[in-house]
């Protein structure tokens, strides 16, 4: 299969799926301007990472039938401690739940769809227009052509939240159907939030997912987004997440790139605020034969902006997992700070690792510093290990905890560390089941 | 009643710098639980690497001869086997682990002797490694500390007697324990070890010194010298070498090695 370069995809289906949800005249616009775009636009590039053959704009479905949410049933998701909570499957929203004296400060937690019809001045302004636009490359277009669900997170001035607002949102692989998911958090001026996702695949269809989230984190705002990604082996995605940061903003990211299939992953931070800040950790797991493509990109627009990545990964059987570290300071960024670190163990012989460090600096007064390694496990940590007697998959499993821990510290809500440790743990397991054979 | 035996042990290394290098030219050694036995010997003579090959360090190759545990050979065994089946290794340079704690490791390291249904209890083992903690003289929050990660040259050999007194193993090697030790640092380290003393646990101490002798009182001391032990005795033989230095030993018996160091009695060394 190949990248389709022109949609298969009648505009009268897009108009009509825009209808069915009630969307405003504005939003049935954005989706059309997208379609006609698309055959004009490049695909985005990205060092090192080639996903020519990947399905990634063939849609098959957009529509699809409602998904059942019986099917969540047996899925634990944990949010015993959160201020809201939103789950969707598919295009459905099977559950909304806010905090009431959070609503009554004014915050929102709802789906997309719901947000157009109630918000949209805020969805007008923000909506693919700032942080992505639509036609910045094939892929924001195909998005903004064909997004089929998402959800929608308002901050007012000056609240702050202190229990994270949780995400759950499934993909319906049980039929053809395209996940298109697309959230937008507005972090208004002086507020602060704690924000978690969670992607999944229900059901072994193969299908395409097209993932943007957009995070607009207003003057003096402070962003938590953590996110644990968790797609199957059978679904093919772009998952772009971007920040873009006013004056003396900040987001704090925190991802568990888990993903089982092939997948770009792109984290941007545009900030452009002066003193404006964003802390990026991300780890990553990459089994059975998925390529993971993860660019991080930090951009320092403003003065004394800072911007630090930290991405750890590990490889196993033989899985490809590239990391992309992009530090760039604009001309007129003068006093930033540009740092980022990346390192990649490999534990197969047949695993394919590869850490770039891309600096550019294209102004004078600034700090910038990169660390990039990719390896293998220590032989004298697992010697010392196993001469205590712990077995060689296990004492594996402890070096590796102990060099993805110091992300996993980063989140910053205790459930989501232990659903993202057990993950990690689940897939070492998995991964080192097959090593052996 | 266990017992280790070390039969015409030869071992070599490879190394880039000097190829193929002998270093153990025929050990022959046997001890059993109940006792405890010390190796003594000058510097670069082969104590870590006899250490090593009897826990099973691969970059050790044995060439000749054979270790035996209870009548066995373990030879074919790698060294997480070798440590369920009994053997610890108090090491000379323990690694740094980041990201795991020293009480997470502790905890997997009994549970590997456990089968699923009788893993050791959280109260069960807080209260084991309280206990140990207490009789080391250590800090409690080095149990929440990372395994050996910035711990100083003290910290670690005392941890190493800590995971000793927590994993209970039949025969444990110290090596060179005493190694840069401060002298209240080491009667705190004799002081777990003796604890351990017992008809179910045997020692073998290897040790540069004589002094750690008198806080862990041996019953067979061993003198190595050149990959090869060259003389047996008791407790007294260690005193004896502390009078007349390994020269008048070599020389007594007739060897023909150059020695690093003589020095018995320096043995103020820096804690590092
Ligand atoms: N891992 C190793 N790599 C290279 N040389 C080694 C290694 N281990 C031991 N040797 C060499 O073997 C000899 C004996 O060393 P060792 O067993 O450490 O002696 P001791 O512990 O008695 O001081 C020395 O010449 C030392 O340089
Ligand atoms: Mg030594």
């Amino acid at each position: 299969m190949k990248l389709a370069t022109t949609l298969p995809i009648d505009p009268e289906q897009v108009t009509a799926f825009s209808k069915a949800h009630g969307e405003p005249a504005w939003m049935t616009q954005i989706r059309q301007t997208a379609l006609s775009r698309f055959d004009d636009l490049e695909f985005p590039q990205f060092e090192r990472m080639n996903y020519r053959n990947w399905p990634l704009t063939n849609t098959q479905e957009l529509t699809g039938v409602d998904s059942d949410p019986k099917l969540l049933d047996d899925i634990e998701m944990f949010h015993d401690d959160a201020a809201g909570v939103l789950i969707q499957f598919g295009k459905n929203t099977t559950k909304t739940q806010l905090d009431p004296e959070l609503a009554q400060q004014g915050v929102v937690f709802t789906d997309i769809f719901t947000a157009e019809q109630k918000y949209p001045e805020l969805l007008k302004q923000y909506y693919m227009q700032l942080a992505i636009t639509a036609d910045a490359n094939k892929l924001t277009a195909f998005h903004a052509a064909l997004m089929n669900n998402g959800a929608f997170v308002y901050v007012p001035k000056n609240v702050v939240i202190k229990k994270p607002l949780q995400g759950f949102y499934f993909q319906d692989s049980t039929q053809k159907q395209d996940f298109v998911h697309h959230l937008l958090l507005i972090a208004d001026e002086g507020s602060e939030v704690t924000y978690l996702e969670n992607y999944q695949t229900v059901g072994d269809t193969p299908n395409v997912a097209n993932i943007l989230a957009e995070v607009i984190a207003k003057d003096n705002s402070h962003v938590h987004f953590s996110a644990v990604d968790e797609l199957s082996a059978t679904s093919t995605t772009y998952l772009n997440r971007r920040g873009y940061l006013m004056n003396d903003a900040q987001i704090d990211w925190a991802i568990g790139a888990m993903n089982n299939g092939n997948i770009i992953s792109d984290f941007d931070s545009e900030l452009k605020g002066r003193g404006s800040h964003a802390e990026v950790n991300v780890v990553a797991i990459a089994t059975g034969r998925q390529v993971q493509g993860i660019e991080t990109r930090v951009t320092n627009y403003g003065k004394k902006t800072i911007g630090n990545i930290l991405q750890h990964g590990v490889i196993l059987e033989r899985a490809t997992l590239t990391f992309n570290g992009v530090g760039h300071i604009v001309k007129g960024a003068r006093g930033s700070d540009a740092q980022q670190e990346s390192r990649v163990l490999m534990l197969s012989n047949r695993a394919i690792g590869d850490a770039n460090p891309i600096l550019l600096i294209d102004e004078n007064d600034v700090m910038a510093g990169h660390a990039a390694s990719v390896g293998r496990v220590d032989e004298q940590q697992m010697y010392y290990l196993m001469s205590r007697g712990i077995d060689k998959a296990t004492a594996e499993r402890l070096v590796i905890r102990g060099f993805l821990g110091s992300v996993l510290m980063a989140i910053p809500v205790k459930a989501a560390r232990e659903q993202l440790t057990a993950t990690i743990e689940r897939k070492l397991r998995d991964g080192q089941t097959t090593e052996n054979d | 009643m266990s017992t280790l035996e070390v039969k015409n042990l030869h071992v070599a290394i490879d190394t880039q710098e000097e190829g193929h290098q002998e270093i153990l030219k025929g050990v022959n050694l046997t001890m059993s639980t109940g006792e405890i036995h010390a190796i003594m010997g000058p510097n670069g003579t082969g104590k870590s690497t006899l250490s090593e090959t009897i826990m099973g360090n691969p970059t050790y190759h044995v060439t000749d001869g054979d270790i035996l545990l209870d009548g066995k050979s373990i030879l074919n065994m790698p060294v997480d086997e070798r440590a369920r089946a009994g053997l610890f290794l108090a090491m000379q340079y323990p690694a740094e682990i980041a990201g795991v704690t020293n009480a997470e490791f502790l905890r997997a390291a009994i549970n590997a002797r456990r089968d699923d249904d009788h893993q050791i209890s959280v109260m069960e083992f807080l209260k084991f490694l309280d206990k140990n903690m207490k009789i080391l003289d250590m800090d409690e929050d080095m149990a929440e500390r990372y395994l050996n990660q910035g711990f100083s040259g003290g910290e670690k050999k005392r941890n190493e007697i800590l995971q000793l007194m927590m994993i209970q193993p039949s025969f444990a090697i110290l090596d060179e324990i005493d190694s840069g030790l401060d002298i209240d640092a080491m009667k705190v380290v004799a002081k777990g070890v003796n604890s351990m003393r017992g008809d179910n646990f045997g020692a073998l101490i290897i040790t540069h010194y004589q002094r750690l002798l008198n806080y862990i009182v041996p019953d067979v001391v061993h003198v190595i010298m050149d990959g090869r032990v060259v003389k047996t005795g008791g407790a007294d033989l260690a005193q004896k070498l502390e009078d007349e230095g390994y020269a008048g030993l070599r020389d007594e018996l007739g060897i023909d090695v150059p020695l690093v160091d003589d020095h018995l009695s320096t043995s103020t060394t820096k804690e590092g």
